[in-house]
């Protein structure tokens, strides 16, 4: 599908407005039916819009933060005064370990791509991100495992191993209860659920701006969450494949860990910090972009740098993947690899270094108003410089032996995550209020909001640099007297209590302020220059506006007006449904009207049965399980089935400004096809998770024991099998193609369900020759790395062959023809990468220990 | 006070951290100020230092320059320090040895070769002579610990089916505090240990003491602690060397008299204390893997053993 | 210091007559309830007892040593009168040979600032 040839023209700055006036009077009154939220009971279950679910998600997350901060304060009560007894070191270690998990999972990230699913849609002027209902499908899940996590405190169930989680501590041996199962299984679908919204935000923001906004002119906001979202499909399969070790290890006794049995406790370290470091700045990330986004609305100019700042954010994204080991200082690591992590880290710094003069340039060449949020941007300065100036210490190697695991990391790690993410998000609520209630929250609450956060924080923490280095570690329930700790930490609980009376004016403010009005009073209070101000509906813009420079409320007089009018492209719906526009990744050319889906039950039952899911596999009621799993399934097939992949509904859509877009697109221009690679490079992520295992564990056992005595490697014959099985099965997807191609849909379902057989075959086949060849998961890691595999495969033959039960359903009821063919597209793809990954799997299996010379 | 602090050294390794620490803060703090009096001046400075300030140029020279210099210098001084602190300090005399092994909650230590068939092994301190570099070599028999003498030196992990290098070095005698870094479950906060700094002749001496087989019991109640040790099921977990006692699973309690403290530096040690440990450890230290005895020993008994372990000196 | 002020009023005290200033417990014991805390401290009493004030350790080998000057008996045994607690304090197995409390080898001194401390805690 190419872009029509008259874009260009349309799309210049000089071109004449797309849609002429008068707009006819049962346009916008047809626009408003279509995208209204869903009434009486239905609400807000079966919501799926951006505005309604991105400040659910918003509170959602702010609630967990006020729960978290709730724990911290009984931490510092605790720890006020030398040998208190207010929290046994039971109730404690589940405490502190609670509060880390939820402010990580269950507030952080959730929050910022809360931020993103309620702002990038106005700010882009796309009508909703492309998947609604995976956003809503993310927030429903991850609000009611949240839910279920945090009630484990409550029956003294809660995880107590620190939020990494480190084996063999929270191995079966030392941790029989489900308390780590509860992290494991808890967190897991979080992560999961992360993913989804990383999907929706990266396939958003590069296919859904408005005309003419190329990624030049996209505002820093919109950068910062396309490197979010990049960083988290890269960096949380890392902790999804940690999980999914650690739980086979509890559950089934796979030794990955376990050093009496060849298993290697840094493997979990490696795994966990390859996620973990990029997770701080995968929350700083989008947090800065709100700051370069609030910085020159506040000021009054443009942003200074603006291609400096958005290297400077696809910078850290790089180089974030490669400090991972400087958690790792003091685990005896060869000082020269050292070296290398110690310097990546001094580099990570330049960048964030770049945002920070920035800011200040462009504070220096605008004129600051004080507003509430300028004083959270200033308090955000003073907080997270210190805390990055911290950062660049504990860098160092020899300086980290001392404080690292002591309470000067737990003050820097807060200064961070403090002043890099909450005062920014702080700053936002502060700005972006006006635009969700239509008027601003409390001036005079707000600063008192500010002090109060801003001494106490500093106060909170800033001693804690102090007891830190005087030689008070970090998760110690209590301390003894007299070694000099009792003032800073009374201070610190003293100052916590200040920081708490912060947050509940915070919550005052925000319950005697902010009402939901999308659509309400609209205007700019603060003449900001980007899209999220202009009159917004539930539909966003009335018309999209084409946009020709990267400050287009300031650039293009009258465009408020003018999108109000509806005198920009798309004024109205063409199908009748809800719809979106779809333009080219990189110079935002109009492609195709995509069709989104409007509120519905299935996504809502079907999240509420995965968090059920996987509740219940936490406390082993399998049968339980069973029934939300099936349930769950079910829920997602048949929103499947009745909400995507419509065909082309109309023939051709006019959009005005002489552009005839269509409707429905299949292949590369899709964004159901952008949707489905992103989700590989996640799921091969997860894989080369695996290789590294493997390799990783080799090493450690060394090549004698790898294969370890009394395990074998299978014969030949058997990959050789497996491998003819999975071309043969391409073999039968290429001829499958073909014949749809050809119009014989039918018969392509015949020899989808033929090939299905043969993927299952190679796999079983696998299996086998892995078992008859002595190899066992529970007697030595390498037994466990290769079951890894079949499980990991197996979990895709169980994939696969959903899907392809599912298209050959449809095929046989009639809804794949040559032209409606999206769900055969993204079947095909997902198999062809998952029998690509199967012979990937199998070199594993086969090669690599022949490869090391003693298979 | 002070004696677990790592701005308070007392080795070389541990001063050259701290002098390290301290030009850290000293140039972080200065850079902190400079980057705050700028953001001062963004906001309320003069015409001519805003537009120096508001231009891509202060970005170029601010954000790029001036890190990249300063962290390159950072970097390569860094990077001589931790050579040098790899290198041996005492010339000639080959490092003393000692293996650490991490438990839950305690620490076991050996000092290998100091006995025919093998070396002595105590618990909860280590004593090193002065002046000389010491080798830890730790490891762990159960989770993930970490040992931390901040006075000494940075921590080095404890990591089983690992061993792990970490070489310190005391220029004075004295006591100094260490504690587990590495969060290790119920009672990670109360496992400490004290490092106790020798000279050379007294820690001769001691070496000497640890020596001997466990003393003979010489009174009467020494006799019946002894009798009721074993009756008791003590030795299931402890050994004693020069008795028939010898599991592995706790402290070696063969001069555990001598010691400076109970619990992994929890508590100090006499026979107060031992008695209140050995019938209410879970009361001292919930969690720890020692049961309390109280049901299992009367009055006098309990008195009997607590009197029996002080005399083990 | 305070302690040692005290404890100079303490002995000052009998001699000048007059209490007001002085705790009631010093004069009855004729030690230092002060100096008798830290004592208690140092010597881990709260390894086997709950002392007062201490949050931590809490023993619970030997009885409480909450309100102990409520008590009637020490150890059952003994009317609980300061010169009985103090010889008690002193060797405990000399007066209940199948006690569980060992001597701690206290002097006479310690064991009066102890029982001070006992008698009124604060």
């Amino acid at each position: 599908m190419t872009p029509p040839d008259t874009a260009g023209d349309a799309l210049r700055h000089d071109a004449p407005l797309p849609n002429p006036l008068p707009r006819p009077p049962d346009e916008l009154p047809r626009l408003e039916r279509i995208w209204r939220s869903p009434r009486g009971w239905a609400f807000p279950w079966t919501e799926v819009n951006n505005n309604w679910i991105g400040v659910l998600y918003l509170g959602t997350a702010g609630l967990f933060c006020v729960l978290a901060v709730i724990l911290s304060l009984l931490m510092r009560a605790q720890l006020a005064v030398p040998g208190n007894d207010l929290l046994d070191q039971e109730t404690y270690n589940q405490v502190f370990t609670t509060h880390g998990t939820m402010m990580m999972f269950l507030f952080a990230v959730p929050a910022v791509e809360a931020l993103g699913v309620y702002l990038l849609p106005a700010m882009l002027a796309a009508r909703d991100l492309p998947f609604p209902r995976l956003s809503a499908y993310a927030y429903w899940a991850y609000a009611v495992g949240g839910l279920g996590f945090f009630t484990s405190l409550f029956f003294g169930l809660a995880p107590n191993g620190g939020w990494f989680m480190y084996p063999p501590l929270t191995s079966h041996e030392y941790s029989p209860g489900i308390n780590a199962d509860f992290w494991l299984l808890g967190i897991g679908f979080i992560e999961i659920s992360a993913i989804a919204g990383a999907v929706e935000i990266v396939v958003g923001i590069l296919r859904n701006r408005a005309p003419g906004m190329t990624l030049a002119r996209m505002p820093l906001f919109a950068w910062a969450m396309l490197v979010f979202a990049v960083m988290i499909i890269f960096a949380f399969p890392a902790v999804i494949w940690a999980t999914v070790l650690l739980e086979l290890e509890r559950a089934f006794d796979w030794p990955f860990f376990l050093p009496d049995r060849g298993g290697d406790p840094l493997l979990r370290q490696h795994l966990f910090w390859f996620f973990g470091h990029p997770e701080v700045y995968i929350i700083f990330l989008p947090a800065a972009g709100a700051v370069s986004m609030i910085v020159p609305a506040m000021v009054q100019t443009r942003m200074v740098g603006y291609g400096l700042v958005a290297m400077a954010l696809v910078a850290t994204g790089f180089l974030s993947f490669g400090l991972w080991v400087h958690h790792m200082y003091a685990t005896g690591i060869p000082s020269l690899s050292l070296a290398f992590f110690s310097g990546a880290s001094f580099a990570v710094s330049v960048p964030t270094g770049i945002q920070v003069f920035a800011w200040i340039a462009t504070i220096a060449s605008g004129k600051p108003k004080l507003h509430v949020p300028m004083l959270f941007v200033f308090g955000f300065l003073f907080i997270f410089v210190l805390g990055g100036l911290t950062g660049v210490m504990v860098a160092i190697v020899p300086f980290d032996w001392q404080a690292h695991d002591t309470y000067f990391i737990v003050a820097h790690l807060h200064y961070v995550l403090i002043g890099g993410m909450v005062f920014p998000l702080l700053a936002g609520l502060y700005y972006w209020a006006p635009s969700a209630a239509g008027w601003r929250l409390s001036v005079r609450l707000g600063k008192w909001v500010f002090w109060l956060l801003f001494l106490g924080v500093n106060l909170t923490f800033f001693p804690m640099h102090i007891s830190g280095l005087i030689g008070m570690p970090r998760r110690v329930w209590t301390y003894p007297e007299g070694m000099g700790l009792e003032v800073w930490n009374m201070l610190s609980t003293a100052s916590a209590a200040v920081s708490a009376l912060g947050v509940l004016l915070l919550l005052v403010d925000l319950a005697r302020n902010f009402r939901m009005s999308p659509g309400g009073p609209a205007d700019n209070p603060f003449n900001a220059a980007t899209l999220e101000w202009l009159p917004q509906g539930n539909y966003a813009a009335r018309s999209i506006p084409r946009i020709t420079s990267r400050e287009p409320l300031w650039d293009q007089p009258d465009l408020a007006e003018q999108v109000r009018q509806g005198r920009h492209f798309l004024p109205g719906t063409v199908t009748g449904l809800r719809e979106t526009l779809v333009t080219s990744p990189v110079e935002a050319r109009p492609q195709y009207v995509a069709i989104i889906p409007g509120p519905a039950w299935a996504h809502f039952i079907a999240a509420l049965c995965t968090a059920g899911f996987f509740l219940s596999l936490t406390v082993k009621l399998l049968w339980l399980a069973g029934i939300f799993g099936t349930v769950a399934v079910s829920a997602i097939l048949y929103w499947l089935w009745t909400g995507t992949d419509l065909g082309p509904v109309v023939d051709r859509a006019d959009i005005g400004g002489g552009l005839c877009l269509p409707v429905y697109v299949s292949g590369p221009d899709s964004v159901s096809w952008w949707a489905m690679v992103v989700l590989l490079l996640v799921d091969g992520t997860v894989f080369a998770c695996l290789g590294f295992t493997h390799a990783f564990l080799w090493l450690s056992n060394g090549d004698a024991q790898w294969p370890p005595p009394g395990m074998g490697v299978p014969e030949v014959a058997f990959p050789l099998g497996s491998l003819a099985l999975l071309a043969g099965c391409a073999g039968l997807l290429w001829l499958a193609g073909r014949l749809l191609r050809q119009g014989r849909a039918r018969a392509m379902g015949g020899v989808v369900l033929l090939a299905l057989p043969l993927f299952l075959l190679a796999l079983g086949l696998d299996l086998h020759a892995v078992w008859q060849a002595g190899i066992r998961p529970t007697l030595h890691a390498f037994g466990a790395a290769t079951f890894a595999n079949q499980f990991w495969q197996g979990l895709h033959g169980l994939m696969v062959a959903t899907m392809a039960l599912y298209l050959a359903a449809r095929a046989f009821a009639g809804l794949i023809d040559p032209v409606r063919r999206i769900t055969f597209d993204n079947v095909r793809i997902f198999w062809l990468y998952a029998l690509a990954q199967a012979a990937a799997g199998l070199c594993l299996t086969h090669l690599l220990p022949r490869a090391l010379g003693t298979g | 006070m002070n004696l677990q602090s790592a701005m308070h050294p007392a080795g070389p390794d541990g001063e050259r951290i701290a002098a390290l620490s301290w030009l850290l803060f000293g140039g972080g703090g200065a850079i902190f100020v400079l980057v705050m009096v700028l953001v001062l001046v963004a906001v309320v400075g003069g015409r001519w230092e805003r537009r120096l300030l508001g231009s891509r140029r202060a970005i170029v020279v601010g954000g790029i320059a001036f890190p990249v210099v300063v962290l390159t210098a950072l970097l390569l001084h860094t990077l001589g320090l931790a050579r040098a602190i790899g290198l041996p300090l005492a010339g000639g005399e080959p490092p003393l040895r000692i293996e650490v092994v991490g438990h839950q909650f305690w620490w076991e230590m050996r000092y290998p070769g100091t006995l025919p068939d093998g070396g002595i092994v105590t618990a909860n301190e280590i004593r090193i002579p002065t002046g000389r570099d010491v080798m830890l070599e730790v490891t762990s028999a159960d989770v993930i610990h970490s040992l931390w003498i901040p006075a000494l030196h940075g921590k080095i992990d404890m990591i089983p089916g690992l061993v792990n290098h970490r070489r310190i070095r005391a220029d004075e005698p004295g006591v100094l505090r260490g504690q587990c870094t590495e969060f290790c479950g119920a009672q990670h906060a109360m496992m400490a240990f004290y490092v106790m700094a020798q000279t050379p002749e007294d820690f001769a001496a001691w070496l000497d003491q640890q020596r001997l087989p466990a003393a003979e019991p010489d009174r009467p109640i020494l006799a019946l602690g002894r009798q009721v040790f074993g009756a008791a099921g003590c030795g299931g977990c402890h050994a004693v060397r020069g008795t028939e006692w010898n599991a592995r699973i706790g402290p070696d309690l063969t001069h555990v008299g001598s010691r400076l403290s109970l619990g992994a530096g929890v508590l100090e040690n006499h026979r107060g204390t031992l008695a209140g440990w050995i019938a209410g450890s879970q009361d001292l230290k919930p969690g720890n893997r020692m049961p309390s005895f109280a049901a299992a020993l009367d009055g006098q008994e309990l008195r009997a053993v607590a009197a029996w372990l002080e005399s083990l000196k | 210091m305070t302690g040692r002020v005290q404890m100079a009023l303490a002995l000052l005290l009998p001699l000048a007559g007059c209490g007001e200033e002085v705790p009631p417990a010093n004069r009855i014991t004729g030690g230092d309830a002060a100096m008798g805390r830290r004592l208690v401290a140092s010597h881990g009493c709260a390894s086997c007892h709950v002392v007062p004030g201490t949050r931590w350790p809490r023993g619970h080998v030997g009885p409480s040593l909450v309100g102990f000057a409520g008590r009637g008996y020490i150890a059952g045994i003994l009317p609980n009168t300061p010169d009985n607690l103090v010889r008690w304090l002193r060797d405990p197995p000399g007066i209940a040979p199948r006690t569980a409390m060992p001597d701690l080898g206290l002097a006479q001194d310690e064991a009066r600032h102890i029982a001070a401390f006992l008698v009124d805690p604060r």
